[in-house]
């Protein structure tokens, strides 16, 4: 009970600082529960996000309540997507006219412009990770860069290198994406199907 | 269908079911919400303007928490008040959290060993992989202007590179964006006074050119 709590308010804190949509909970989550508590792997929260971008609903509550089943059961997934709409139905309901009239005031102007600016960061630094989980075999090793400051070549560790399917559908997707108006439902099922087949060679 | 004369439980029921045929049959995120929200609200219901969705996009898009959330409670608000954002927030919820939940517990653990199911979650992974890229490009793009901004952005990245939690990140990005507010309103007031107001002092966002070639960052 008290670990739902716990779960509870950490789903809170993050849909607080979630601005810019549901892929900032990418940094969120991983910085809490891969590398911090070590509930999941970053392949297993790999996968989580995968099954959360398929099934049908909003893909922050999806993985919200995956965490929660993962470390509690049941009662943990309740409060975990509840923990996540909490907040936003609380500002939603005493802010919803507010936030209109006091939109040019300079704190929050300051505070939207300064948030957008690290959501930007955050959600870059979302793609980095997922990099290491499709493009490359395994996390990105930023700390072997640490080499190219001494100008040394940097030492990449054992396994980590570029995953050619993974680049393939990479690619075909940003193409789809940019050249057509195709649901991102039918980009998905195609990327998996793609991956089915592209599994026989590499 | 004359929603006005709705009694006030039906009005939430019809909140908590619309909102749960929503998620229930949209993949994907918030964002491709909306033109479901905009056929059942604006043209089926009439209980919404495309003014007010408009206003409601960019608004759900400003405060924090997941966007599909966001929506639900205006519209619930607008629609039924506070008992209404309520409803509707229920109805969103009901659907993820069911079919995850049987997921969840058919596979707690989510490590595939078979080689074709192992492909077709690789494979997934690198279409999000794609679609956060370009979420994230048109986000740069829209938002990142000033050669200040890029560094801003590239700080921010650094530090979360750097293992720094990315809530304190968040935070610290307050006190920093009323700063740069503050520095842009006082050069801009500089920039009107030297101009001896013959002509008018052009808005700070739009004296630098937003580069194109900058908008990917990769």
């Amino acid at each position: 009970m008290n670990h739902c709590l716990v779960l509870f308010f950490q789903f809170c804190k993050f849909s607080v600082l979630c601005f810019g949509g549901g892929y900032m909970l990418i940094p969120l989550l991983t910085a809490q529960y891969v590398d911090q508590e070590q509930v999941l792997t970053m392949s297993e929260f790999g996968n989580l996000c995968s099954v959360a971008q398929v099934t049908p609903g909003p893909v922050g509550l999806n993985t919200a309540t995956y965490v929660g089943y993962v470390n509690e059961g049941f009662f943990g997934a309740l409060a975990a997507s509840l923990g996540l709409i909490a907040p936003t139905v609380l500002i939603g309901c005493s802010a919803a006219a507010g936030i209109n009239r006091w939109k040019d005031t300079f704190l929050v102007k300051g505070m939207l412009k300064g948030t957008r600016l690290a959501a930007v960061a955050l959600i870059m630094f979302a793609v980095t990770i997922f990099f290491g989980m499709s493009v490359f075999t395994r996390t990105i090793p930023w700390e072997s860069f640490g080499a190219l400051f001494k100008f040394e070549r940097p030492v990449l560790p054992e396994g980590f290198r570029v995953s050619p399917a993974g680049v393939l559908i990479c690619g075909a997707t940003i193409v789809l994406m940019l050249k057509t108006k195709l649901p991102s439902t039918v980009l998905l099922l195609g990327a998996a199907a793609a991956g089915a087949v592209l599994s026989f060679w590499f | 269908m004359e929603i006005q004369t709705l009694s006030r439980a039906r009005r939430l029921l019809l909140l908590y079911c619309s909102f749960f045929r929503i998620t229930a049959l949209v993949v994907g995120g918030g964002l491709a919400m909306l033109p479901v929200i905009e056929e059942i609200f604006v043209v089926k219901y009439k209980l919404l303007t495309r003014e007010e969705l408009l206003d409601m996009t960019a608004l759900t898009q400003t405060v924090p928490g997941i966007i599909a959330i966001n929506s639900a409670v205006y519209i619930g608000m607008k629609v039924g008040g506070v008992p209404g954002a309520l409803a509707a927030a229920a109805g969103a919820v009901t659907p993820p959290f069911t079919v995850i939940l049987i997921i969840a517990s058919l596979f707690p653990h989510l490590d595939p060993k078979n080689r074709y199911l192992l492909g077709v979650f690789a494979g997934i992974r690198a279409a999000v992989t794609g679609m956060i890229l370009v979420t994230g490009c048109r986000m740069f793009r829209r938002s990142v202007k000033t050669p200040l901004e890029y560094a801003a952005v590239l700080v921010f990245f650094a530090l979360a590179v750097m293992k720094v939690s990315p809530a304190l990140l968040i935070l610290a990005a307050v006190p920093f964006g009323w700063c740069y507010v503050w520095w842009q309103t006082r050069r801009l007031a500089r920039a009107g006074q030297s101009a001896d107001g013959g002509k008018t002092a052009a808005p700070v966002d739009s004296s630098v050119e937003p580069r194109e070639n900058g908008g990917d960052a990769k």
